[in-house]
């Protein structure tokens, strides 16, 4: 689960010479929300967002009511775009969570996929949130239960052999640290079997207990 | 997985091109429209002249001096490339929008090698460094399996072959992951086995680099493979538009139903089906109906098709038709399996004599090659055609098929007397013909007459038709002199042409019409035995139909017997009543047709029917590829010539060492059919039949 | 099941006249062509109607009227035996439009038949007629027509001659390479599969398609033969006198170039209007021909 698996190759690009009246348009029409701007073989130059776009009282303070259209008929993209070196990007091969992590950490929603400086796709928390319900099949149909374990070692394994001693399968696994306990685990697992029979296979395994089921 | 608001890499809408001629604008383009995602593939299909390669020229900007964009946009990533400049357009190109083309030698620099050709591309787009961009073409054509990359890097690209080539072509076009990829009959010119790996290929890269393709191609076999969707052209508009499935197996407009029923089908033969031509011709752009432009050809036609033009609208989700009758036309096959047609013949064959009337027994055509040393050396031959034996019984159609290089075209020019054999009996009605045809009499040149590939080159453009077709019967002396003329207006009659074709020069004939032409002056002399060297192949797919019935109606009124040779496997198994299939110059396979299309196969047999691209998305086909290339003739391999590739060797007991000792032994399924293989044919007879098509499905499907 | 062409015969089968119509057409297409037509045309009116054009005699000789300029009597002036250049140049004028075609017509015979032997029967006869052709060629033109006339005496009959022999080998290799291209058609296959004997192949079937290039040579050829017989004519080698010959004219009033420069002035640029309106004419026919390929 690299990121190069879940972005958005072939994304919309902007040269830098575009004006940003033209960009605004295009992004506008297309629902585009961040516009790599990119110069020769998409090599990376900066980035543009919604927000970039809006241009700073300040610089028009000066200037009389033409003069602030010609200015800005005449302001360019890279202008205004976040330059390259300033722009937080990722390599494909990184792990998908990793961009998750920088996303959540520096507040972004969008990440360039960069390598060797030249733009293969762009990552979105949207493709994060799509790749999370593949990882938690939320399309699968079935039983939904959290376990909650001591955090030690061995324990997801009971819980496993306990689901194989049955002879099913899963179809998700996910877990975290409880928030609010931290020597606890949760495991939520889905199994495609009826709720009672799981319930009564996973209820006796000892040291866990069941917080949560339901059918999906 | 696509998100629900992306923009289509490409959309096209209303797109309308124009050229500029000495008799004013001719509207080549009009009213193109569609849309293509990422990762998808749209294809384009249609006959020569319906103006599909026009539209992938006008998405580059490679129009021309007289051709402009007169309507419409092009947007590309939601950007229209209408109206931007030549720079802008360069910098696209190469980058994010790539072409190729049928001919790799339209792509590559004859005077360049491939490697420095191939770091071009991403040296000047990215400015790596040459080092740095060999690396990662070397890369590329990794995954484009060829074999030994760094080498081919330091070869020229006539060094390679034409399969090879267009790999090279794909790999650097693929170099700088361009958003977009269009390919115009990147397949065409190549051999079926080399197209089916081809054709994987691109299957596969698109997988990987998620490019959307724009696919033209005039053969509906190929566009099935490679499409998620279709637009069918016609002079110069799209006539329909939908997904692959929807195309195929409920066509709403009468042009792609026409189309549908003039292809020839892998699991159909002469007694239970009769191709459909499309009766008329293409409307010149010069000179278009003024209502529906397909009218004039329509079965379907009603007045109001005849003066008013037909918007394309969408008929149900996803399908576009421009036919003010699309639902009655789909509604009235939803019923039950499509109808073929009548069958060609109520059982009329003339019953096959025994006695054949062409023989030919161990036939050996060499051609020597000048040795490489100024004096003596080691005298070498290329070995044509080496060891052939077979039969033609008179009445009926012996076809021969196989790849360039099998030897098929020179076995042919052999009996026909162009060639010199080297070797072998050559038996035609009980006459000895192993010698060139300026030394055989009349009486036999007469009644062994040949028709030719080319219809741009089978006629003489200086001489008009009627003076043609007459010549024969003049040199042989079919009627006195004063009935010369009306002898010539019964066969252009035959051929369905008409009188007023006697005094029209070549030139202003259609493709489909000259090689009627051709055959006409062929039967003129009513030759026993007519060699047909691949009539069919340079003809688009509704003009094939007519000429296929045509040949066939001859064949029944005549009795002639006719040896056709093609390369399109699915073409003869409609027309011949026998089969032979040869791989570099000799017989693999011999006997009637539907013995060769079902086990026991000879590999090769099975690895060409497994290639073939069939025009129905419902058909499940084996997947057999070869590797490597054809070797060559001038040093053949040992044993069996086919061992290099074989992928069945391994079913014999000690890994096929023998294929490579011993040449194969004959053995017959039934006595009329033979396989030359060591495989024993009981293991033969357990292979599974390469296509199955399930002629009922549901639609939910 | 019909093919029906009803639609389209309004295009089809012109009367024979309309397509000659159009073919000459083509020419008026292009300005070069009709310029240099122009200018072939004029000295073909000339030719043709020089009597009228001039009341002098061309062999004329006036002992009073030596190399003068022009004058209300000789418009063009005299030479230096007080003939009359206008006359010379008129009557000239027919000399060279005779013999520059004749001469050119038997070199593309000869070369034709060269060049179609070789070129179809390949192997060893086309070696030999290479080989023939590349000695001849071989030979610088001047030097070929001075041993040619010094062999066989200078003479109408012989100016043609010489210059059939070296124009042909230049037809031949034309018309070889021609019928290289056309041979590996299969039009000339079928042909041979009907046991057509060669000569029937090479004359009618190849030929014909043979001539689009070689009517354009010829015509450029033209241009050189009218060259040809000028230097000839000047060397001294061309029509004996005292026929009106061009060259022969430059050649003899050269003695007197700073007397009377016009006498080598008017047949220099007789040659030089001639030869440019034929070669102005073959170009603009070739890029009409080629345009739109």
């Amino acid at each position: 689960m690299l990121v190069k698996d879940y972005m958005i190759k072939h994304p919309p690009l902007a040269d830098p010479g575009m004006s940003i009246i033209e960009a605004q348009h295009y992004m506008a029409a297309n629902q585009i929300r961040h516009l790599p701007v990119v110069g020769g073989g998409k090599r990376l130059l900066g980035l543009l967002s919604r927000q970039t776009l809006l241009i700073d009282p300040g610089r028009l303070a000066s200037l009389d009511m033409w003069e602030i259209t010609r200015y800005l008929s005449n302001l360019r993209v890279e202008d205004v775009m976040v330059k390259a070196r300033d722009v937080v990007t990722i390599d494909p091969d990184t792990p998908i969570e990793q961009a998750a992590l920088i996303m959540v950490e520096k507040q972004i929603g969008c990440l360039p996929v960069v390598s060797e400086g030249i733009v293969e796709g762009l990552i979105t928390e949207t493709d994060l949130l799509a790749h999370l319900t593949e990882m938690m099949s939320v399309r699968t149909p079935g039983v939904r239960v959290t376990v909650r374990m001591p955090m030690v070692k061995g324990e997801l394994a009971k819980l496993v052999a306990a689901v194989a001693k049955h002879g099913w399968g899963i179809e998700s696994l996910g877990g975290a640290v409880v928030p609010k306990d931290p020597a606890k685990w949760d495991a939520v697992i889905k199994i495609q079997q009826p709720k009672e029979e799981v319930l009564a296979a996973l209820s006796s395994i000892e040291g866990q207990e069941i917080i949560d089921v339901r059918e999906v | 997985m696509r998100g629900p608001r992306e923009i289509p890499i490409l959309d096209v809408q209303g797109l309308a091109i124009s050229y500029e001629t000495r008799y004013g604008d001719v509207p080549a383009v009009r009213d193109v429209s569609f849309e293509i995602h990422r990762a998808e593939t749209f294809g384009i299909v249609g006959e020569s002249g319906c103006g599909k390669s026009t539209v992938a020229f006008g998405i580059v900007n490679f129009l021309g001096r007289n051709g402009k964009i007169v309507d419409g946009y092009i947007l590309f990533q939601g950007r229209d490339l209408v109206g931007r400049t030549e720079e802008e357009l360069r910098s696209l190109r190469g980058d994010r929008i790539a072409m190729v083309y049928q001919d790799p030698m339209q792509a590559l620099n004859p005077s360049m090698r491939l490697g420095d050709q191939m770091a071009e591309v991403l040296v000047v787009h990215r400015g790596m460094k040459k080092a740095d961009a060999e690396q990662k073409c070397i890369q590329m054509l990794e995954r484009v399996y060829m074999p030994d990359p760094a080498n081919v890097m330091r070869r020229y690209p006539h060094q390679i072959s034409g399969g090879q080539q267009q790999r090279v072509v794909i790999a650097m076009a693929l170099l700088n992951n361009p958003a977009l990829l269009i390919m115009d009959e990147p397949t065409t010119a190549l051999d079926v086995t080399v197209e089916a790996a081809v054709l994987d290929l691109i299957n596969e890269l698109q997988n990987e680099f998620d490019t959307a393709i724009m696919y033209i191609s005039h053969n509906l076999g190929v566009i099935a493979r490679v499409s998620d969707s279709i637009g069918v052209m016609y002079a110069g508009e799209i006539v329909e538009r939908a997904s692959v499935q929807d195309v195929f197996l409920k066509p709403a407009h009468p042009y792609t139903l026409g189309l549908m029923g003039c292809v020839p089908r892998l699991d159909t033969t002469k007694a239970t089906s009769y191709l459909r031509p499309i009766r008329g011709r293409v409307p010149s752009p010069k000179n278009l109906p003024s209502g529906c432009i397909f009218e004039p050809r329509c079965d379907y036609a009603r007045e109001i098709c005849r003066q008013v033009k037909p918007e394309i609208r969408e008929i149900q989700a996803g399908h576009w038709a421009r036919c003010f009758f699309a639902e009655e036309i789909i509604e009235q096959q939803g019923a039950g399996v499509r109808e073929r047609g009548e069958a060609l013949l109520a059982g009329a064959q003339p019953p096959a004599s025994e006695v054949p009337i062409l023989r030919i027994r161990n036939a050996r055509t060499y051609y020597p090659v000048p040795s490489r040393k100024l004096f003596g050396g080691e005298k070498l031959f290329v070995k044509a055609v080496d060891d052939v034996s077979l039969e033609v019984v008179p009445g009926r159609t012996l076809g021969i098929v196989g790849e360039s290089g099998c030897g098929k075209s020179t076995l042919v020019k052999t009996i026909i007397g162009l060639e010199k054999p080297t070797g072998g009996e050559f038996e035609f009605m009980g006459f000895d013909i192993s010698m060139p045809v300026s030394k055989r009499s009349l009486d036999l040149i007469r009644n062994l007459q040949m028709v030719f590939q080319n219809p741009d080159s089978t006629l003489n453009p200086s001489f008009s038709v009627g003076y043609q077709i007459a010549r024969p019967l003049k040199r042989f002396k079919v009627v006195p002199p004063n009935q010369v003329r009306a002898e010539v207006v019964r066969l252009l009659n035959l051929m369905k042409l008409g009188e007023n074709y006697y005094d029209r020069l070549p030139r202003q004939l259609s493709g489909g019409e000259k090689q009627r032409v051709a055959i006409a002056r062929a039967i003129a002399a009513h030759p026993d035995l007519v060699l047909c060297d691949e009539p069919v192949s340079a003809l688009d797919v509704s003009v094939q139909a007519a000429v296929l019935n045509l040949l066939l109606e001859i064949q029944q009124k005549l009795g002639t017997t006719l040896v056709f040779i093609a390369h399109d496997l699915s073409v003869v198994r409609f027309f011949c009543d026998n089969l032979a299939v040869m791989y570099l110059g000799q017989i693999a396979e011999i006997g009637p047709a539907e013995a060769i299309y079902l086990p026991p196969y000879h590999p090769y047999t099975e690895a060409l029917l497994s290639a073939v691209p069939i025009p129905d998305p419902r058909a499940e086909q084996k997947h057999i590829r070869l590797s490597g290339t054809v070797p060559s003739a001038l040093n053949p391999p040992s044993g069996c010539r086919f061992h290099t590739r074989c992928p069945r060797r391994a079913m014999l007991p000690d890994g096929g060492q023998i294929c490579a000792l011993e040449p194969p032994p004959e053995q017959f399924d039934t006595p009329e059919h033979r396989i030359f293989c060591h495989i024993p044919m009981e293991e033969l007879r357990k292979m599974e039949a390469v296509v199955t098509i399930e002629k009922e499905r549901s639609h939910a499907g | 099941m019909t093919v029906s062409e009803t639609a389209f015969s309004a295009e089809r089968g012109r009367s024979r006249f309309r397509q000659f119509w159009e073919g000459i057409s083509v020419v008026f297409r292009s300005r070069v062509a009709v310029i240099g037509l122009s200018i072939v045309l004029f000295w073909i009116l000339v030719a043709i109607f020089a009597p009228f054009i001039t009341k002098h005699d061309p062999l004329a000789q006036n002992a009073q009227a030596i190399n003068q300029g022009p004058s209300s009597t000789y418009w063009l002036g005299t030479d230096h035996l007080g003939r009359d250049i206008m006359a010379r140049l008129a009557y000239g004028s027919r000399t060279i439009l005779l013999l520059a075609p004749i001469s050119v017509l038997a070199s593309v015979i000869v070369g034709t038949v060269l060049g179609l032997v070789g070129g179809y029967f390949g192997g060893v006869v086309d070696e030999i007629v290479m080989r023939i052709l590349d000695a001849i060629m071989a030979f610088p033109t001047i030097l070929l027509y001075l041993i040619i006339i010094a062999a066989i005496g200078p003479s109408a009959v012989n100016v043609v001659i010489a210059i059939t022999f070296v124009g042909s080998p230049g037809i031949a290799r034309l018309v070889r390479s021609l019928t290289l291209d056309i041979r590996t058609r299969d039009y000339i296959r079928a042909a041979e599969t009907r046991g057509e004997h060669p000569l029937y192949i090479m004359f009618v079937e190849i030929l014909p398609n043979a001539r689009g290039p070689l009517i354009i040579d010829a015509l450029l050829r033209v241009g050189y033969a009218i060259f040809a017989i000028g230097t000839l004519g000047f060397l001294g080698l061309g029509l004996p006198p005292p026929t009106p010959d061009w060259g022969g004219m430059i050649s003899e009033a050269r003695k007197y170039i700073w007397t009377n420069p016009l006498g080598v002035l008017f047949p220099a640029l007789a040659i030089a209007s001639l030869v440019v309106g034929l070669n102005l004419f073959a170009d603009g026919l070739r890029e009409e021909t080629t345009r739109y390929q």
